[in-house]
This record gives structure tokens, sequence and C-alpha cells, in this order.
């Protein structure tokens, strides 16, 4: 048996390191790479969540309702990673660069 | 066995996705997600969640990284923008404090209680059963987001013609 304690341990280890990635990295895909392995990391929680939940007390009933969750970020990721790397794309063909730090137009 | 397994599949999982981190190659770093990607499909096995297992290595290592390695290869970066890992403090301070303050949440964490085994868990039938009963909406929603990203990602990359291209 896994202690749920050591699921959460390596979420958390994951989603440290995506966060680290965001902020170290120049490269857009680099950044968009590391938001994906956020969201995994997250994703292992759910699903470390989801196999110690408590029983329904009525009628012993468990819904896999932590499964649903990471069913539903998978799809959310798929459709934000697509959406991301197309605006990277339209970035390089416009600007002719992919370095996060030359397209800093918004910043005050 | 299985505990050990966990363990095996959880240090490739982290040390596959510093390696993606830090290498300086965007290629490498896509072909490390993956092995990352599959190493978490592995815990999720160990986990009762084999449906997902399966759409982890379909979905996530087969699709969206093969979207990566595509993009990867058009933007063609011509080994100018090559740049590796820079040490930010700011970084490191940021996952620091996340770290320490779920190190404080597992603490809290009261004993878990293990689930009554179910031998349907992680299984097609019933997690359909429950997306199907209990998550219409929020599924009907997703397929909504997932219409909006591919109308987004077509006009986004439609070449610009005439006076619109600058």
């Amino acid at each position: 048996m896994i202690p749920l304690e050591h699921v959460l341990v390596l979420s958390g280890l994951l989603f440290a390191l995506g966060l680290c990635g965001v902020m170290m990295r120049r490269n857009v895909i680099l950044v968009l790479m590391s938001i994906e392995i956020m969201l995994n990391g997250a994703n292992v929680a759910l699903i470390g969540f989801n196999k110690y939940l408590i029983a329904n007390p009525v009628d012993g009933s468990v819904a896999p309702d932590g499964q649903v969750f990471v069913f539903f970020t998978i799809a959310v990721a798929a459709a934000e990673a697509a959406v991301a790397l197309v605006i990277a794309m339209a970035l390089f063909r416009r600007l002719d660069t992919i370095n996060v730090d030359d397209v800093a137009n918004l910043r005050w | 066995m299985e505990s050990l397994l966990f363990y095996v599949f959880a240090g490739l999982a982290v040390l596959s996705t510093v390696l993606t981190l830090s290498v300086k190659n965007p290629v490498y770093s896509a072909i490390f997600m993956i092995l990352s990607f599959a190493a978490t499909a592995g815990v999720f096995v160990l986990l009762d969640a084999f449906l997902l297992a399966t759409v982890q290595v379909l979905v996530y290592a087969g699709a969206i990284m093969v979207l990566f390695l595509f993009v990867i290869m058009m933007i063609n970066l011509r080994n100018k923008e090559a740049e590796g890992l820079r040490i930010s403090p700011f970084a490191l301070l940021a996952a620091g404090t996340f770290l320490v303050l779920l190190g404080r949440a597992i603490n809290d964490l009261g004993p878990a209680v293990g689930r009554r085994a179910n031998e349907l868990e992680g299984t097609p039938e019933l997690l359909a059963e429950t997306l199907f009963t209990g998550y219409v909406v929020p599924f009907e929603a997703v397929s909504m987001l997932l219409l909006a990203a591919i109308l987004g990602t077509v006009v986004l990359s439609r070449r610009q013609t005439g006076e619109d291209a600058r």
C-alpha cells in the first residue's frame, strides 16, 4: 500500500519543478512544457486523493470523482496546448523570436 | 513490490522532469517530457487509475507531445536561441515556499483511510458511468471548450493576406 503522503510529495515535487521551469526558461515552448508539467503534478494529487476517498457512509458506494476530474484536466490541457502553440507560431512569424523577454510590450 | 515500483516510477518521473527543464535542445526536452509522462502513467496504474494511464500515454505522451515536436521543428531555431537554464533566485524562492507550505499541509493531514477495494476501480465501465451520469454538464462544457480551441487554432494559424499583413 502506497502512503498518501508519498503520492502528495511526488505531486508537489512535479509542481515545484514546473514552477521553476516557468520562471527560469525564456523559450516560450519550454514555458508551455513547464505548464503541462504543473498540470501533470496536480493530476497525480487528484488520483492519489481518489484512491484514499472515504466511501459514502449511507450506501457504501464509491464514485471515482478524482479520476473524472483528471479526465477533464487532460482535455483542458490539450485545448490549452493547441491554442498556445499556435500563438507561439504566430509570434515567431511576426516577430521572428520565441524568447519571452523580447515580447514585453504589455509589461509596465 | 507495489510500493517499490511506485518509488521507481516516481524517481524516474522527477529525474526526467529535471532533465526536461535543464537540457539546452528543445527536442531533447520534448523527449524527456515523454519519458516523464510515461513514468507518471506507471504511477497512475499503481494508484488503480488504469483507464487514465492509457489516456495519459495516448493523449499526453502521444498527441500533445507530437504537437510540441512539430512546432519545435517548424520554428527551426537555427541554434541562435538555444539557451539553457538560468538559475533565478526568485524561482527557487517561489518553489521553496511552495514546498514548505505543502510539507506543512501534509503534516496536518489526518490519518489516511484506505478505501474499500472495488473490483471496478479505474475501469472504463465505472469511469464512464460517473462521467455520463453525475458529470454530464461539465462534459458538455469541455466539448464546447475543445470546439472553441479548434476554431481559435484555425483562425490564428490562417496566413494573413493583403492589407491585413503588416
